[in-house]
């Protein structure tokens, strides 16, 4: 995902300020540190709880979107099985710190093991098959999920909702602001993590297997294992997202785990742009805290229920019609392969 | 004289019509060789059945390899008298063909326009590369020290090809020369001991094409690489291949040095109508 | 025997709704090459339109499935003007999120314009049954599954002897070949997203009295529809409608014998499984890519 020009175009004879810049790494520790002064300095600024709460779940939900970009940006792939995954993980973070006793770190471990386990096998059988295939697959997979956290009450209380403490971190007990801190921080390596993701030699495979399938299996990238890779990380983030998510609200519910939650990840990742990190974030933010922050306030429409369903099913609609060329990844991705070429030439140094 | 690449009665038939019809010929090492033929003559399949995108109905596609580039296939070929090795490659993966050292370019040039020239020609080296996923997720020693290493073996390639200057620049919007160049540093990356090009001239005028030619027999000079081009533009196969096979409907035609071909009565029969 | 019967018939109702929902995934995608995710949120929209000129209008049944009618048909040529033909350039991706989008703009839309309480839909026929071999079947039943029958067939009918119907087909196998060969395309698309309007409206009519009408009352119908499609095949016409009633019998049968609660998922998994041994479906046929 570009996030800065490889560090390599910064000449060295520029200063350590303008270096710090342009390396990703720094960009996004200042950006957590930034993320983990805001309970303390809201409070200072009168920055009301639920704002908080509400901001704390734009970053649970930009792991997720994390997640998925790297599948839709890299693979062409969708799903819709992103709540499901996450469900997963909250309930299993909930039964393993909760019901067994086993702490944070265990419930964290498990909520993004097993999903992922889960998800290579849904992404083995699918993806065998065609990429269009994936969509369906884990929708049906999201469904079934759903029903289990219905149905299995030694599991998830079922429709009562399975009710969780904050955890104690090395030795400290957490509560809510010092759980935003936990999420941000998560964020940031997640950031990291993908960011190293899509350079080196795992990244060149990504953008060789988006850019030409063919060419990439000439040059020795096994097409199935990549997209099984990006589908296996969308999944293990959105497992994180999940106990992140349980940690933050302590409790859960089968109903939030739906398949509107799935779309809106979705639009995060379309109205973010594909393939940057950043604007995932800010996807999130879009998606999430507008509705929550500003169109509730709304007079009048405020109250509509199906608002925020609108908001978001309508801006995918107008940012793939409308703003391909303004983010330049839906550009690569909605244009046809043919129109790729004389696309892409435009604007770089002749 | 060692085969690099034998051909040996390769069938493939599509819905019933037979693209490929018990076609056999052998390249030997550093060996520039032609295959020519009128259009649809079936020139892409045979590479396609090479390079394993089709899979032949029948015959064998032997690679000379070097025996420590086999890896996981070793059980799978058999040693040569020299200390080589000959694998079969039909049912091999895609993605597997480019370990023993055989890489093809394409016709409409498919590099990755994002990435800059250094990082497309990193790709060629992919299966290079030993680090796990996990590794390099986590810029471990490891997966830093590799990406080193290659990366200064991808400058050295383009600095060969003399695009050095351009490393850092994205391959989009490059002329189309530098593209045709990347692709060709992309294939060298990959330490070939069998280049195959997909209609190189296509798209070339007559002082590029010259320029192409003498490229050609470099990289074979510099690389000890044999050459496989799969060429529509006379001019070129002409001027550079030693030995030349024609096709024509997916059978062969007739096989020889240059001038032989030019002669051969057959292949004028099969080129007439043809506006060349 | 009425064991076996009886289930055996009532899904055969069920497999209708799937089918006709499945058709019209299928018409789309053989003609604007679009997944239709929102095919079982469209048919929910125009759905609920039924049930609310009933309770609300007053109007009886069939004049509110008439207007349910024109609803779809309004819808269908919206989405197409306003969206689907101002994508000719986008991939099959675009597309694809483009539906997803539209799933979330009417089931916003649905509680908005319709209001946020449930709402019942009466069937056709009130009551009575026939009694066939010892198991019972509605007449309400018997009405669904030949309505289903008989759209599908029609369907075929038109696609395989009228000259909409091999327009419909020049679209499906080759896009610009058709419109080379003066077949208006933009229209047959047009037609496809109206005609794939009207049977998820009437796939929702037909399973609405047995639930509540809610914005959620066709997922399962949605989720049904599309592995009827990933079942059947998407390379024929008939593949899905097959895919559809199998669907609807290996449901059932799963739920009764093996699992009330976890039979649907039960067959869900064993189409999975059944993919993997045969990825292109019952009626497919294999790709080969062209490189």
């Amino acid at each position: 995902m570009t996030t800065a020009t490889p560090a390599r175009t910064a000449a060295p004879t520029k200063g350590l300020a303008s270096r710090l810049l342009h390396n990703a790494h720094a960009q996004f520790l200042v950006f957590g540190l930034l993320l983990c002064l805001l309970p303390s300095l809201g409070s200072a600024l009168g920055l009301k709880a639920s704002t908080l709460q509400t901001l704390g779940f734009v970053l649970i939900y930009s792991i997720a979107a994390l997640g998925l970009n790297l599948l839709l940006g890299y693979s062409g792939l969708v799903s819709l099985g992103t709540s499901g995954f996450m469900g997963l993980g909250a309930y299993l973070a909930a039964y393993l710190q909760d019901d067994l006793g086993l702490g944070f770190w265990c419930g964290v471990l498990a909520a993004v093991v097993i999903p992922t386990v889960v998800g290579l096998l849904v992404g083995v059988v699918s993806l065998r098959i065609r990429g269009i295939y994936l969509a369906i697959v884990t929708l049906c997979v999201s469904e079934i999920l759903l029903k289990t956290f219905e149905q299995l009450e030694w599991f998830t209380k079922g429709t009562a909702g399975k009710q969780s403490h904050y955890p104690s971190l090395f030795g400290f007990q957490t509560g809510r602001a010092s759980m935003f801190v936990v999420c941000a921080v998560a964020l940031v390596l997640v950031m990291m993590l993908t960011h190293n993701t899509v350079h080196g030699q795992l990244g060149r495979a990504l953008h060789a297997m988006r850019s030409s399938e063919v060419a990439a299996r000439a040059m020795g990238v096994n097409i199935l294992k990549y997209k099984l890779f990006a589908f296996a990380l969308a999944t293990a983030y959105a497992g994180l997202a999940g106990a992140l998510y349980l940690f933050f609200l302590k409790s859960s519910y089968p109903s939030t785990w739906n398949l509107f939650l799935s779309l809106n990840v979705i639009a995060m990742v379309v109205v973010g742009g594909l393939r940057s990190i950043f604007g995932t974030v800010a996807g999130a933010f879009i998606i999430f805290a507008v509705p929550e922050l500003v169109l509730k306030k709304l007079p009048v429409i405020g109250d509509v229920s199906g608002l925020p369903y609108i908001f978001s099913g309508i801006l995918i609609i107008l940012v793939i019609m409308f703003f391909p060329q303004g983010m330049k990844g839906v550009a690569d991705l909605v244009r046809r392969p043919f129109q790729r070429r004389p696309a892409s030439g435009k604007g770089a140094p002749a | 004289m060692t085969t690099a690449l034998s051909i040996e009665h390769l069938s493939i038939s599509f819905g019933g019509l037979k693209a490929l019809d018990d076609l056999s010929f052998a390249i030997e090492e550093n060996q520039i060789y032609g295959l020519i033929g009128p259009n649809g003559a079936g020139k892409t399949t045979v590479f396609n059945c090479v390079t394993q995108f089709y899979k032949p109905d029948q015959g064998r596609v032997l690679f000379t390899a070097d025996p420590d580039r086999l890896g996981r296939w070793t059980k799978k070929a058999v040693p040569s008298g020299d200390g080589r090795a000959v694998i079969d490659l039909v049912g091999l993966p895609v993605h597997e063909i480019i370990r023993f050292g055989l890489v093809r370019t394409f016709q409409n040039v498919e590099v990755v326009p994002e990435l800059t020239l250094a990082d497309n020609v990193l790709l060629g080296g992919h299966v290079d590369f030993k680090a796990t996923m996990a590794e390099q997720m986590l810029r471990l020693p490891r997966a830093r020290r590799e990406e080193k290493a290659y990366r200064a073996k991808a400058l050295d390639v383009l600095g060969f090809l003399g695009i050095a200057g351009l490393a850092n620049q994205p391959a989009g919007g490059q002329p189309y020369g530098v593209l045709k160049k990347l692709e060709m540093a992309r294939t060298l990356m990959a330490e070939p001991r069998l280049i195959i090009l997909d209609e190189p001239a296509a798209g070339l005028n007559d002082s590029e094409t010259e320029d192409l030619a003498a490229l050609i027999r470099h990289i074979r000079d510099q690389y000890q690489a044999a050459i496989l081009l799969v060429e529509h533009d006379m001019r070129l196969v002409m001027s550079v291949c030693e030995r030349i096979c024609a096709i024509s409907f997916g059978k062969f035609l007739a096989e020889g040095a240059p001038a032989d071909i030019q002669r051969d009565k057959l292949v004028q029969e099969a080129y007439l109508g043809e506006q060349e | 025997m009425d064991q076996v019967l009886q289930p055996l018939l009532r899904s055969l109702e069920t497999g209708s709704v799937y089918a006709l929902a499945a058709l019209g995934i299928i018409i789309v995608w053989r003609t604007s090459l679009v997944m239709h995710f929102a095919q079982g949120s469209m048919g929910m929209f125009s759905g609920t339109a039924v049930a609310y000129v009933l309770n609300h209008w007053g109007l009886p049944l069939w004049q509110a499935v008439l207007v349910g009618v024109v609803v779809a048909i309004a819808l269908g040529f919206l989405v197409d003007f306003a969206v689907i033909r101002r994508l000719k350039r986008a991939t099959a991706v675009g597309k694809e999120i483009i539906t997803l989008g539209l799933i979330m703009v009417f089931l916003g839309a649905a509680p908005i314009i319709f209001g946020t309480d449930p709402m019942l839909l009466p069937k056709f026929i009130p009551s009575g049954d026939v009694s066939l071999g010892g198991a019972n079947l509605s007449y309400n039943g018997i009405l669904n599954i030949s309505v289903g029958v008989l759209i599908a067939l029609g369907l075929f009918f038109v696609l395989q002897k009228t000259k909409i119907g091999l327009a419909i087909r020049a679209t499906a196998s080759s896009d610009q070949t058709a419109r080379l060969m003066g077949i208006p395309t933009r229209r047959v698309t047009l037609m496809s997203w109206a005609l794939a309007g009207v049977l998820g409206m009437l796939a929702a009519v037909m399973i609405a009295p047995t639930v509540t009408v809610t914005p959620t009352f066709m997922n399962t119908v949605q989720v049904a529809a599309l592995f009827a499609c990933v079942l059947g095949g998407f390379q024929t016409f008939y593949g899905p409608v097959i895919g559809a009633y199998l669907i609807a019998v290996a449901a059932n049968f799963l739920k009764l014998y093996v699992s009330s609660v976890w039979g649907e998922q039960l067959m869900y998994l064993l189409i999975l499984v059944f993919l993997l041994f045969r990825p292109n479906g019952l009626i497919g046929k294999t790709y080969l890519q062209k490189v």
